[in-house]
């Protein structure tokens, strides 16, 4: 059960994922009718005019998602047709897309937090108030993604080994990493990993989200290693664990936007952590694969140019 | 102006934008935390409300109907009315940071954004602001002390010695200059770096000002320039002035 390495972005091969993303948008458009629930389901206070106002944008919220998402799958699978001779044309749509989303939802959503912010202090009010962050954050990482796409990256020799062991730092602080045996191993022999040239920021942030998923998707007592080796012209950085492992129907879609597997219900996440690693490698003109066995764990790595 | 809002009239607020929904609920959260409001939906009444009612400060949308904020921003300084603007968007890429500095905006807000965040941009930018001058981020060229940095050509000088620093570390430097006294935390700081923030993202922007502190000699202990507010983030405690 093993994927062949994904390319760079801008030529990825971009899949008709229809049924993926369709699966992608029940999550916006339920959290927008939770919401929006939650909200008409309270009991009126003196500021019924304003919950009104609020559960209606909740769920104009959740159904803008729904309906863009939907939307531009089905525009992109039409793009998906001439793909052969435009698949640079397809990542900068699929870029403009995400920049459109953004742009469509970040009115309703600061309406809502502004509307949120006027109702007085009980659970409730930051109950909802949390589900309305986690729209906000969403927003937040499409546009990060659809950035990180053309912005210009910093690119200054980085030290492998001193990056890996900060993000090892970081991640033993993550909620049950403590119940996991997280391990570092860096080879001395014959010679340390040296540098690579790139932006240390983005490529902390893609590695580190790794590692959050190899904590998420196993259990207490299990094993994550982190490691990385000199492959001469290439430095391999790997992110393996014994957590629960991977469908093989699923295993090809993990780096996709939104991707969110069987396994990640009721899992927090954007489902956008992986489509970060992969654009980030990616720029540095590098490539990300994953082997997985259901049962057994999950390998993911990364390889990048050394110089 | 310093201190208005505690002890002088309530400020006025203008807050142009043309999503109803923002500004009939934005509008009374404003009030509450102690601006009397006034809302426009578009460019062209924002303008004419600005010269009607001379309010402390502008809040502008940037895509609003007729003319957008950059361009009621742009015919304001072009008039010479400096009072301070805040613009509800991004200040990220080069081009838009270029685009920023000649604009001359007072801050920048992104959306969606959290309204106490607003309350708390709007407060930093009218203790910052200084009546019928230029704000800081208009400023060509900055001065601290031994510190000078020319904004436009991106360079710094400590003394006679340019300073080598990253293009990061440089974003992070105009930042900290053009918002003296405020304290930054760390989140805002890795949105201003990057455009966006993350949780593990707040290392990134130790490393920046570590970076900075080496390159100016400051003591973290006891600093000259970049102060640690514990647990928070960062403040830039000397005074800045404009530079020719």
């Amino acid at each position: 059960m093993s994927a062949p390495p994904v390319s760079p972005p801008s030529l990825q091969e971009r899949r008709p994922l229809r049924a993926l993303v369709l699966q992608g948008a029940v999550a916006p458009a339920a959290l927008g009718l939770a919401v929006a629930a939650f909200l008409r389901l309270r009991s009126p206070t003196q500021n019924v005019y304003t919950e009104t106002r609020l559960w209606i944008a909740a769920a104009i919220a959740g159904l803008l998602v729904s309906a863009v998402l939907v939307a531009v799958t089905l525009g992109r699978e039409r793009l998906a047709a001439a793909r052969t001779e435009a698949l640079v044309t397809a990542g900068e749509e699929h870029r403009r897309f995400l920049l459109r989303l953004d742009h469509e939802l970040k009115n309703p959503v600061t309406a809502i937090q502004a509307g949120l912010a006027n109702l007085p202090a009980s659970g409730a009010a930051a109950s909802v108030s949390a589900q309305a962050r986690r729209l906000a954050d969403l927003v937040a990482d499409l546009r990060k993604l659809a950035e990180l796409e053309t912005r210009p990256l910093e690119r200054a020799p980085v030290d492998v080994a001193e990056m890996l062991t900060e993000i090892h730092e970081v991640a033993v602080e993550l909620p049950g990493a403590d119940q996991r045996a997280l391990t570092l191993s860096l080879p001395q022999a014959p010679w340390p990993v040296g540098t690579i040239p790139g932006d240390r920021d983005l490529l902390f942030l893609a590695i580190h989200n790794l590692v959050v998923n190899a904590v998420k998707f196993s259990h207490p007592g299990d094993r994550i290693e982190m490691r990385a080796r000199d492959e001469g012209d290439h430095v391999v950085v790997e992110v393996a664990d014994t957590g629960i492992g991977i469908p093989g129907d699923e295993v090809d879609h993990i780096w996709d936007d939104l991707a969110r597997g069987s396994a990640a219900a009721g899992t927090p996440g954007s489902g956008l952590g992986l489509a970060l690693a992969r654009v980030v490698v990616g720029r540095h003109g590098g490539s990300v694969w994953v082997r997985s066995r259901v049962g057994d764990g999950t390998v993911m790595g990364l390889r990048l140019p050394a110089a | 102006m310093p201190g208005r809002q505690d002890d002088g009239p309530r400020p006025l607020v203008l807050l142009a934008d043309d999503e109803e929904a923002i500004t009939a609920n934005l509008a009374p959260f404003l009030e509450r935390s102690g601006f009397r409001v006034h809302v426009v939906h578009d460019g062209e009444a924002a303008l004419r409300a600005v010269h009607d009612r001379d309010p402390d400060l502008c809040v502008l949308d940037v895509l609003m109907p007729r003319l957008n904020g950059r361009e009621v921003l742009r015919r304001l300084r072009a008039d010479g009315m400096w009072g301070p603007v805040l613009l509800l968007t991004q200040v990220g890429e080069a081009g838009e940071r270029a685009m920023a500095l000649e604009e001359g905006a007072d801050d920048y807000l992104n959306k969606p954004f959290d309204p106490q965040e607003l309350v708390a941009r709007i407060r930093a930018v009218l203790r910052r602001a200084r009546p019928g001058r230029p704000p800081l981020s208009a400023a060509g060229t900055l001065r601290s002390g031994r510190l000078r940095f020319d904004r436009v050509a991106r360079r710094a000088w400590l003394g006679d010695g340019e300073l080598t620093l990253t293009p990061k570390a440089l974003t992070l430097l105009d930042y900290l200059l053009t918002h003296p006294d405020e304290l930054l935390t760390r989140e805002r700081l890795l949105d201003v770096i990057w455009g966006f923030t993350t949780p593990v993202g707040t290392r990134a922007v130790d490393n920046r000002v570590a970076e900075l502190r080496r390159l100016l000699g400051d003591d973290a202990a006891d600093p000259t320039w970049i102060e640690t507010v514990s647990g928070l983030g960062y403040r830039f405690c000397a005074k800045v002035e404009t530079a020719s």
